[in-house]
């Protein structure tokens, strides 16, 4: 879509088909504000229910279903995309980028996120929504225990959004390392870019674990298959896989807070940061180690005194780069000229409440006292102490970047009246929790002795979500009327996103932004494009496109699908949804391939250490390491699982390996045709191309079939070929687990079986729709045979991923 | 630029290496062959990433993007399946 | 350690409670002390560098430097080294009672029950085969081992955590897997026991009783457990008060 047809901001279908990172931010702020306010009342009906020892208003599966979706909706669906609403609108502004790498990928992840949150919503419709924790702990989260699809639906919610998540964190890495001004090398990048960096690169990881965690659990609720029911340690198997995720996951809420503490630091005292150097080194420490301390959430269950032992030093050592981080801030106040403003205010709130919540953290370390610690209110004010924290510093980075973003102040006597309401209410709300400590957790009754705290703890939630309004009133009376805002309202600021108009142009730059000479100039956007077009990346003639409707209407397709899903079974206009949902996400996936959407990359800048790595093919390889998790993780909780049961015991569920070595075969062919395409395209030659291909699909579908014939449902159903590989390709869901084979639910070992290959098989599928999509533009379209093979390159890169998955799953499941 | 040929040779001795792991249980000790086994499958997978996924001509830093989420997730099975014992 | 050096025998025995008190107290006065101390310092800096009342600053920042630090980094080594000596040293030192706490102390003669939690019930078994629900009889001043687990015949339960507030025990209760815990009341008294972990709708109401009784007492209790159950049911022991 060219430039022109760019509807204005005040038109509805802007804000649909937009990709331009500063809208996706305001898009994510604003609903993760609504979220936030979700998320508030739900505290408030919470802390409503705590007000009396005894029955009150709400039942114990109402209170379940209210603390899991308060703590789902506040970890997932506020904090992280409130901060992912600046680091939308910042990053790009603060490393002089136009857009991120993969604009429409960004409204994808902006969509899946918003729909993500309307199919949790919806979970609350079907006879409840799941009541498990926010940890969601097995066997609890299984349908047994909570038989309404509600839960199901819930669980599919937040598979979405690891969609989502998944989908920004490529991005992310590729733009932040690859589409920086020239001369901003990383050790350079502003503190904010730096944590929203590192928070991406953790993401990575965390959220694949994740998506295997949640991939698993959803087969358990569909298909019955029993993972977290086995008593050979699937409870604990689920505690270790949420927790590999989960300890990372409260990092990832709080670097992004951080980075803000760390910016406004700086602009508000007008010094630069202390031991800047070490901050950077400490949060790459802690990136790190974040992956090293998961079992300090288990130190009560039966794991061995060894490995709690080990935890336990990593968990102590993980605090000792926060501490530098804490004084480094501090001292950054010395010899300053500090201006209280909102926006400090609030990160200078933010601190305190870190510190404490810090300390209380380290009690929680030590191993004989979270023995008594576990489950109860001491964790809870701990984590609120240091996640609200970083809430607390992102309601200052919302006053700090509003005039930025709205291009009007904000009254400076209502923000601080916010603030000193907030600050009350937060500690008379959270302080009384640590008095209370001794109360189990997630309780809706409880002794009388702690109605005094309780009571407190509820009237500083009141005065807390009260100052709110305060807020929002402030926030709507500037948008409306506010008086204009300079391009650069604070003083001592530094970072690039002062250094345009407020709010910012399309292109965010008059000119193009370069620190060649060592600090920030604009060269001539024409000069810099009649010195040739390569120099900033554009190909001749064209212009980024930023406008798309695919995003949103895959997003809404898979909305439609995941709830009939999470339905099917209960009733027929379930399955109607599903069939029609998957139709729709194919077709607006196929529609997303067709459509010719530019994003130039910029060609000059800092990209050490990527150099020379087209962006798409770096998001491949992002994609895959995230990919490479998945797999590890099921291959890992089939090992677990195993382990737990004996291994020699176990017994493998293919009668024999042969099948499965003529499968291994197959796949290494197809791996060498689809390296066969890739050199005719460079050479040119559109019949080897195609024929590459076509091979390719062919060996797939050979696969496929003798998968079926092994998965034992197929061939005996199927009188002919045609009528075989419809059914493999409808995944009629009956025959699929119900006939002649052993059922996924016949055991455990079945069931790892099953849903292993079956990952794998549908990475298969996946890779053939792709591989047909790039056989019919090389037949019908002559592509890639003009020194443009990457497709073929990047979908072949996938393709040898999936071979190498297969590598380990035969060995593991046939032989071993 | 490869060449056909080099691929081709690669492709041939990813086939040998499959066959090794049937071949590896029937003559190993049990925990022998497993180890036989496994490292027959990474060194397929190192030859499938370096020659066929190219990382032999990516940057260096690709390479370790891959490995540093393979470590995580192996040191994930291996910690969690220690926790057990 | 001057605390935990002896576990073996009569006097120097010492209760979950005494061991977790006591590592608390130091922590929190240690924890206080180093929050009263950074938050007083940030907050008086915070007052004395306000802008009201500093110089002009030298040097500032100016919009689009390319980010830089400001020196000072020896104050910073300095005082993360004092506080990581500080965090060491109270968790090597809280460590040395990890083993005590894990495995308890040995004594000649302890008994064992088997806790099994199911929603939304506690079931208490006894060596000799008896199963109380919602209610626990234990003897004063004896070591008292529980082996914790949730159930899974006839029916696979979830996960929940046993634990007395008081007498400053928890376990987890996870079905297939077996936890240990132990006990030494010396206080005779009713203690409540509850569920830590979210298990169901039910789980605020999954307490039991723990009822520590004198040693007489408990045993002719339990005399009358083995020959006549349902009657030892019917006549839970009191506590004296003292
Ligand atoms: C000084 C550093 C810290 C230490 C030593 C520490 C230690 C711990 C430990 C051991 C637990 C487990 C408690 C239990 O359930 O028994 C815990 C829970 C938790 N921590 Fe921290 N923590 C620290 C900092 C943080 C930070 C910076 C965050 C996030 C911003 C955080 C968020 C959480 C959360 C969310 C939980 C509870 C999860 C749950 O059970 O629902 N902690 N912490
Ligand atoms: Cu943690
Ligand atoms: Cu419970």
């Amino acid at each position: 879509m060219a430039e022109h047809s760019f509807p204005p901001r005040s038109s509805v279908k802007r804000w649909l088909v937009t990709t331009n990172h500063k809208d996706i931010g305001i898009l994510y702020i604003v609903s993760s504000l609504f979220f936030f306010i979700f998320g508030g009342i739900l505290a408030l009906l919470i802390r409503t229910q705590l007000w009396t020892s005894g029955e009150f208003i709400l039942s114990g599966s109402a209170f379940g279903q209210a603390v899991t979706a308060h703590g789902l909706v506040m970890v997932f669906f506020f904090l992280s995309p409130f901060a992912f609403g600046f680091a939308n609108y910042i990053v790009p502004l603060q490393i002089g980028a136009d857009d991120l790498a993969f604009p429409r990928l960004n409204a994808l992840s902006y969509w899946l996120y918003f729909f993500a949150g309307m199919v949790f919503i919806v979970s609350f419709l079907q006879g409840g929504t799941i009541e498990a924790g926010w940890t969601l702990y097995a066997p609890l989260n299984l349908p047994a225990f909570m038989p309404s699809p509600g839960a199901t639906t819930a669980i599919l919610a937040l598979l979405m959004f690891v969609g989502s998540v998944t989908a920004s964190t490529i991005n992310f890495i590729v733009t932040i390392h690859t589409h920086k001004a020239d001369g901003l090398s990383l050790w350079h990048l502003p503190m904010f870019t730096w944590s929203i960096l590192l928070t991406v690169w953790m993401m990575l990881i965390a959220f694949a674990a994740l998506a295997a965690a949640l991939l698993i659990l959803g087969a358990d609720h569909i298909f019955g298959a029993q993972y977290f029911t086995a008593t050979e340690g699937g409870g604990l198997l689920w505690a270790h896989l949420f927790w590999f995720f989960g300890h990372p996951e409260v990092y990832i809420v709080f670097f992004p807070a951080l980075g803000v503490m760390l910016e406004t630091y700086q602009t508000f005292t007008g010094r630069r940061l202390i031991g800047r150097k070490w901050v950077i080194l400490a949060m790459i420490l802690v990136t790190l180690q974040s992956f090293l301390v998961w079992m300090h959430h288990m130190f009560l269950t039966t794991i061995n005194l060894e490995i709690k032992t080990l935890m336990m030093a990593m968990t102590i050592g993980i605090s000792l780069p926060f501490d530098l981080i804490v004084f480094a801030m501090i001292y950054t106040l010395l010899k300053g000229r500090i201006r209280y403003t909102t926006p400090f205010l609030f990160n200078f709130g933010a601190l305190l409440l870190f510190i404490l919540g810090g300390i209380t953290g380290v009690f929680l370390g030590a191993i004989v006292l979270d023995y008594e610690f576990r489950g109860t209110y001491w964790v809870v004010a701990h984590f609120h102490y240091v996640m609200f924290a970083g809430g607390t510093a992102l309601i200052g980075g919302l006053y700090y970047w509003w005039p930025k973003i709205t291009g009007k102040m904000y009254n400076e006597f209502l923000g601080k009246l916010h603030f000193g309401i907030y600050f009350i209410g937060f500690n008379l709300l959270y302080f009384s929790m640590f008095l209370s400590w001794e109360m189990p957790r997630r309780v809706f009754t409880y002794h009388t002795g702690l109605e005094t705290y309780n009571q407190m703890a509820t009237i500083g939630g009141i005065i807390l979500g009260a100052s709110f309004l305060i807020m929002f009133y402030n926030l709507y009376t500037s948008y409306l009327s506010g008086p204009d805002a300079p391009d650069n309202p604070w003083e001592y600021s530094r970072t690039a996103e002062w250094a345009t108009s407020s709010p910012p142009p399309l292109e965010n730059f008059e000119g193009v932004p370069t620190y060649r000479n060592g600090f920030l100039e604009f060269e001539d956007r024409n000069a810099v494009a009649d010195g040739g077009h390569v120099e900033h990346g554009h190909e001749p003639g064209r212009h980024p496109d930023h406008a798309s409707w695919w995003p949103v209407t895959i997003s809404f397709a898979g909305f439609l699908m995941l709830i009939g899903l999470a339905g099917l079974g209960e009733h027929f206009a379930y399955e109607l949804l599903f069939i029609g949902g998957a139709a729709f996400v194919l077709l607006s996936a196929i529609g997303w391939g067709l459509e010719d959407f530019y994003a130039p990359e910029p060609l000059r800048g800092a990209k050490w250490p990527f150099d020379g790595v087209h962006k798409n093919k770096f998001g491949m390889w992002v994609f895959l390491a995230s990919d490479i998790v998945i797999f590890g993780a099921f291959i890992g909780a089939y090992v677990f699982i195993r382990w737990g049961y004996g291994w020699e015991a176990w017994q493998n569920v293919p009668a024999e390996s042969l099948p499965g070595l003529v499968n291994t075969f197959v796949l290494l062919t197809s791996s060498f045709t689809v390296i066969l395409a890739l050199v005719y395209a460079q050479r040119g030659n559109r019949r080897g191309v195609i024929a590459g291909l076509l091979a390719t699909i062919g060996f797939a579908f050979t696969f496929m079939l003798i998968k079926s014939w092994e998965w034992n449902f197929l061939l005996p159903e199927a009188e002919t070929l045609p009528e075989a590989v419809t059914m493999l390709v409808t995944l009629d869901f009956d025959v699929l687990f119900h006939t002649e084979g052993p059922a996924i639910d016949a055991s455990i070992m079945h069931s790892t079986y099953y849903v292993t290959t079956g990952l794998h098989a549908i990475h298969v599928l996946i890779g053939v729709v792709a591989l047909g999509y790039l056989a019919w533009r090389a037949w019908a379209h002559n592509a890639y045979i003009d020194g443009n093979e990457r497709p073929v390159e990047n979908v072949g890169l996938y393709w040898h991923f999936v071979d190498i998955a297969w590598v380990f799953l035969f060995p593991l499941f046939y032989i071993i | 630029m490869a060449s056909i040929k080099l691929y081709f040779a690669v492709y041939v001795a990813l086939l040998i290496l499959a066959v090794t792991k049937v071949i590896f249980i029937e003559f190993f000790e049990y925990w022998t062959a497993v180890g036989a086994i496994l490292v027959s499958a990474f060194t397929k997978s190192a030859l499938i990433a370096y020659y066929f996924q190219h990382l032999r001509e990516e940057p260096r830093a690709i390479s370790w993007l891959v490995l540093i989420s393979l470590a995580a997730v192996l040191l994930l099975a291996a910690a969690a399946t220690y926790s057990i014992t | 350690m001057w605390v935990f050096g002896h576990t073996g025998g009569g006097s120097d025995l010492r209760t979950q409670e005494s061991v977790f008190e006591e590592i608390f107290l130091v922590f929190l006065v240690l924890g206080t002390i180093v929050g009263v101390v950074v938050i007083g310092y940030m907050l008086y800096n915070g007052w004395r560098y306000r802008a009201s009342a500093s110089d002009e600053l030298e040097d500032p920042p100016v919009l689009g430097e390319l980010p830089v630090g400001q020196g000072g980094g020896k104050k910073l080594a300095l005082s993360f080294a004092l506080s990581a000596i500080i965090v060491l040293s109270l968790i090597v030192w809280s460590y040395s009672a990890v083993i005590y706490v894990d495995q308890g102390p040995e004594m000649e003669e302890n008994m064992e029950v088997e806790i099994v939690g199911a929603q939304f019930n506690w079931d208490f078994t006894y060596e000799n085969g008896e199963t109380l629900t919602d209610t626990l009889v234990i003897p004063e001043d004896q070591l008292v081992r529980f082996s914790v687990t949730a159930q899974t015949e006839p029916r696979l339960d979830v996960w929940h955590t046993f634990g007395v507030t008081e007498l400053r025990i928890k376990a987890d209760a996870i079905p297939g897997q077996t936890a240990t815990e132990w006990v030494l009341a010396d206080q005779q008294g009713v203690y409540l026991a509850e569920c830590f972990e979210l298990c169901g709708a039910g789980h605020s109401h999954m307490t039991a009783d723990v009822i520590v009784v004198s040693q007489e007492e408990f045993d002719s209790w339990y005399e009358l457990l083995s020959e006549d159950p349902d009657e030892a049911m019917e006549n839970i022991p009191e506590p004296e008060e003292n």
